[in-house]
């Protein structure tokens, strides 16, 4: 009876420590948990989508960019005043007062004295800067609680998770704009205007800062996915940085290794005396591979011994 | 009375604070503006060698932002698997990394900067900056910086429309780690290679 009771006890301690370990490692984890299992798969729509872009959406972005401020803004402002109406709509299933009081008096606003939403004179400092506010059904589904789930790879649309996806579909499906059309048999010609007018204008909008990035990236791939996250979050929570990733832990002991900041230290000095003495004539000058010794302090700013083991 | 003396000396206290606070937020934001400035007339003048923008554009890159915590943070938890040696070995390629693959983007570039705000947040200052490009969008910029010991301020990262530029390269940088089954050395020689291209 006692062994089959120690035994027992045995097997709840076992478990116990399985249960710790597994939650610890996947808290670690999750710090740097990039939740995308369909990799292969996405990186392979990732290609198609390059493809595209360079053969097709990258030039319209360059034409567009080509054609002058008139008609190109009107064009612009007439496509994004186009989605007020989904925008409203998840605004108001959020319960976000600000954004539904901002997209109505835009709307309002560029409606009236923006010559029928052709100009944005809501944005001008004669209306108090009222920058323009999207909210999509992704965004609605996760003021519910509903979690992003895993990153997928849209043809054509890009990057997205599970729920975005679905947020993408039903706010395609439940566009007052989409019945319109169809109640007025308007062929699809006029119904991707819209679409592709704010595709290729934001397109245009990131068209040098894309091109640097993918020239600059050792992997383009998980740049893009890292910035589409952090653009939903900014987008959904306002927040810029993640918890689990903030900049705000990094003031940990970060000059632990005291042999390798002394060098640092040394080998700047050298090099400011250097490259402040370089003759910038036509001599040929070494490729100089230094550091920045100007460290900061050990009392750097926000250090807390409590966040030393957060980021690892 | 003692009420008297306690607001005296409350009073005493606060005004210098709040002027020295307001005196900082002021030279945070001429910090961002006057380094804008220096990359104007030192990397994107027309007239400067390759050889005169890369030296430059390192000069200013080492002085201004804290390359030594940036590569810290980039480098996540494999920075504590590297032994010394190997983690210079990775701050000297990251920098050539950097200075090989951001100079020659600021080549006749044109445009103006102009900080627009600056917030205190958790002892970082968030200088918020608007730059105007010649021959494009504008780009609303967020610079995370803070004093160091000797007063001088030091980059951590830049946000650029909500994205960080620190958060991405570590992205990234995990995901080729990952991906290569050398690892850190993986990445080192993938760095050098792409300096080095």
């Amino acid at each position: 009876m006692v062994k089959t009771i120690l035994n027992y006890n045995k097997l709840l301690f076992s478990l116990l420590v399985f249960c710790t370990y597994t939650l610890l490692a996947d808290q670690c984890k999750a710090a740097e948990d990039v939740n995308d299992p369909f990799e292969t798969v996405n990186r392979n729509i990732f290609k198609l989508n390059n493809t595209l872009d360079d053969y097709l959406f990258k030039p319209a972005a360059k034409g567009w960019r080509k054609i002058p401020d008139i008609p190109r803004k009107p064009l612009s402002n007439l496509a994004s005043t186009a989605k007020t109406p989904i925008s409203l709509a998840n605004a108001i299933l959020q319960l976000n007062k600000q954004s539904i009081g901002n997209i109505i008096g835009r709307f309002l606003i560029n409606m009236t004295f923006g010559l029928g939403g052709m100009f944005d004179v809501a944005g001008t400092d004669s209306f108090g800067n009222v920058s323009e506010v999207e909210e999509d059904f992704g965004q609605t589904l996760a003021v519910w609680g509903v979690p992003d789930g895993p990153y997928v790879m849209l043809p054509i649309f890009g990057p997205s998770s599970v729920r975005d996806a679905v947020g993408l579909g039903v706010d395609t499906v439940t566009n007052p704009l989409s019945f319109a059309y169809r109640m007025n048999n308007i062929g699809l010609e006029a119904r991707l205007s819209g679409p592709g007018v704010r595709g290729v204008a934001k397109r245009e909008k990131y068209l040098d800062y894309l091109d640097e990035m993918k020239e600059g990236s050792l992997d383009f791939y998980a740049t893009m996915r890292s910035l589409y996250r952090q653009k939903r979050r900014k987008d959904i929570s306002g927040e810029l940085e993640s918890k689990d990733l903030s900049l705000s832990m990094l003031p940990i002991d970060v000059y632990e290794d005291e042999e390798l900041k002394t060098e640092v230290q040394t080998e700047v000095q050298n090099v400011i005396t250097t490259t402040m003495n370089l003759d910038n004539s036509n001599k040929e000058v070494k490729k100089p591979r230094y550091y920045n010794g100007i460290l900061p302090s050990s009392g750097y700013p926000g250090f807390n011994e409590s966040r030393v083991n957060l980021i690892e | 009375m003692v009420f008297l003396r306690k607001f005296l000396i409350l009073t005493l206290f606060s005004i210098p604070s709040v002027s020295l606070s307001d005196e900082k937020i002021e030279q945070s934001k001429f910090f961002v503006e006057n380094l804008g400035k220096q990359v104007v007339e030192q990397v994107s003048n027309i007239n400067l060698s390759e050889n005169e923008r890369t030296v430059n554009f390192r000069n200013l890159y080492l002085s201004s932002f804290d390359n030594y915590y940036i590569s810290r943070f980039v480098l996540g938890r494999y920075w504590k698997r590297l032994d010394s040696n190997m983690r210079k070995q990775f701050i000297e390629s990251f920098n050539d990394y950097i200075v090989a693959t951001y100079a020659p983007k600021f080549k006749g570039w044109e445009g103006t900067f102009k900080a627009v705000d600056s917030l205190i947040e958790n002892n970082y200052y968030n200088v918020k900056m608007n730059v105007l490009n010649k021959d494009g969008p504008t780009l609303k910029l967020m610079w995370k910086i803070y004093l160091d010991k000797n007063k001088n301020f030091k980059i951590l990262d830049v946000n650029i429309d909500g994205v960080s530029m620190l958060v991405t390269q570590r992205a990234e940088f995990m995901s080729v780690i990952k991906n290569n089954p050398k690892g850190v050395i993986g990445l080192i020689e993938a760095m050098d290679k792409k300096t080095s291209g």
